[in-house]
């Protein structure tokens, strides 16, 4: 059976992916205009500038928006059905794709608050997730 | 602008063994020359959308050109989804209106169907969204509909008003692959994609071709058949995803639609039939608010008591589209659109038919197009 697929790690991404693995969340915010930007990009779609840091941020945002697969479009998920894939907006502003956990599908409503959690996925890779946070 | 849709045509839609794109695309062509009474001689543009199963992509142009035996001195190929034939309606215009072509033929085939085409790869550049799991065009407009039930209270039984209608209207059109009438109560009852879309609110997968042929409104008023006119054309993209916040609502589609409006002189309430973008039945819902007909978040009430049914105020998408018709990534939209202002179109003809809106829609949400159509 198909592997999931897992990020190629390049060197424009490696920062993510190696702060994930440390427990944490970082983003690439451009030093010109100062506005954090994902998905990751080599420059800054606003302002156009190459110079960016690798920014920690809190982890919190809100589902934006949900969907909960049936269907299985790949088979390595087949047996992962129904799950769920999540648009959520970071309180820094951006927008990321995730899967929220520890709660049931049925659950799930838009705009609810999460934080992140991050999964062991291989030596390499640890994926972001997210799961449902108290009332804020 | 004085351009024309001089002739159109379709090949046999569904399920077509055997059949290839680029075959597909050259007997559409011959269909469209017949319908124009055009010689191919006379073509001098050459404008395509390469098929889902084409496996020479961009140089679909050199391809078809070769298998058509033409010399275009206007030609190329563009892969922009279900706004495709659109935009490519709006450069065939700015080729007759700049003199650069005479007669320009825009022409799409693919063999979805028997290909085996899916659509159901993983958005995103880099780090492809699969990560999580996030495959399928559905998957897009599911996210879509999610977020506008949340904020305007849109209700899975307006979607399934649109997969209704569409399948009403098929029914009268016997070049329908889908015509056995549905209710809402069998939309309900198939079952779930994405969550919240289910199978009644996905569009067809198939095998077919389409070619319009676009000439200046003097040289179509010569030809056999009622010229339909090109009012007004305009497209809108975002190419950002989800680095664009308002990415799910897809607000380059009304750019797009008050570009066409402007360009026509006219305006929504002008409008007396519309082919919208339906790849899922939620796309029909933000199109009836991107296209003005009304206001943001009110598309799942105004899809209610008929409205956008044959004998309704805004009859919309009167071939069955691509729910139902044929899944042609909207070029049978501009197809119906012309037979409509023709007044050719029988059990579904929508009386007194003067201007038509299209619209098409494509990629992961990126490209928007519309186009006003009108009786010449």
């Amino acid at each position: 059976m198909a592997d999931k697929p897992l990020p190629t790690i390049t060197d424009e991404n490696r920062p993510f992916w190696e702060a994930t693995r440390h427990g944490e969340l970082r983003l690439q915010r451009c030093r010109q205009c100062d506005r954090y930007r994902y998905p990751i990009a080599a420059s800054c779609p606003r302002c156009l500038s190459l110079d960016a840091e690798w920014a920690a941020v809190s982890g919190r945002g809100r589902v934006f928006s949900y969907v909960v697969f049936h269907q299985v479009y790949h088979q390595a998920f087949k047996d992962d059905v129904p799950y769920n894939v999540v648009l959520v907006r970071l309180d820094e502003g951006p927008f990321m794709f995730s899967n929220v956990v520890g709660v049931g599908n049925e659950q799930l409503r838009c705009d609810m608050p999460v934080t992140v959690v991050f999964e062991r996925v291989t030596d390499e890779v640890t994926l972001p997730r997210f799961r449902p946070e108290e009332d804020r | 602008m004085t351009v024309a849709i001089v002739g159109v045509g379709a090949t046999a839609q569904g399920k077509l063994p055997g059949a290839t794109p680029l075959g597909l695309q050259v007997e559409a062509v011959r269909l469209a020359l017949a319908d124009a009474g055009l010689d191919k001689a006379e073509v001098d543009g050459l404008l395509t959308q390469p098929g889902t199963t084409a496996s020479e992509g961009a140089r679909n142009y050199l391809r078809l050109g070769e298998a058509l035996g033409l010399a275009p001195r206007f030609t190329a190929s563009l892969s922009m989804g279900g706004a495709t034939g659109l935009v490519l309606l709006q450069l065939a215009s700015f080729a007759v209106a700049s003199g650069a072509a005479n007669a320009v033929a825009c022409v799409f085939g693919d063999a979805a169907r028997t290909g085996g085409s899916r659509f159901s790869a993983a958005a995103g550049w880099g780090d492809s969204w699969g990560i999580w799991g996030m495959f399928s065009a559905a998957a897009n407009s599911a996210l879509t509909a999610r977020r506008h039930m949340h904020e305007f209270g849109t209700t899975s039984l307006q979607l399934a008003e649109v997969a209704v209608a569409c399948r009403r209207h098929a029914s009268l059109n016997e070049a329908a692959s889908m015509r056995e009438p549905i209710t809402v109560e069998d939309h309900q009852a198939s079952r779930m994609v994405v969550d919240p879309l289910r199978l009644l609110d996905c569009c067809l997968i198939s095998d077919g071709g389409v070619a319009f042929i676009v000439t200046s409104l003097e040289r179509a008023r010569a030809r056999r058949r009622r010229p339909v006119a090109v009012l007004g054309v305009g497209q809108a993209n975002s190419p950002e995803t989800i680095g664009n916040p308002a990415w799910w609502y897809v607000p380059h589609q009304e750019t797009a639609a008050q570009a066409a409006y402007r360009m026509a002189g006219v305006a929504p309430r002008d409008i007396h039939v519309a082919q919208l973008y339906d790849n899922f039945t939620i796309s029909v819902i933000v199109w009836l608010e991107h296209a003005g007909f009304c206001k943001r978040g009110e598309g799942g009430a105004f899809v209610e008591g008929g409205r956008i049914r044959l004998g309704g105020a805004l009859p919309v998408n009167t071939a069955g589209g691509n729910l139902s018709e044929s899944y042609m990534q909207g070029w049978l939209h501009i197809v119906e659109g012309v037979r409509q202002l023709r007044g050719e179109c029988g059990a579904r003809q929508v009386p007194g038919a003067e201007l038509c809106l299209v619209t098409g829609r494509g990629m992961t949400l990126n490209c928007a197009a519309a186009a006003v159509l009108a009786r010449g």
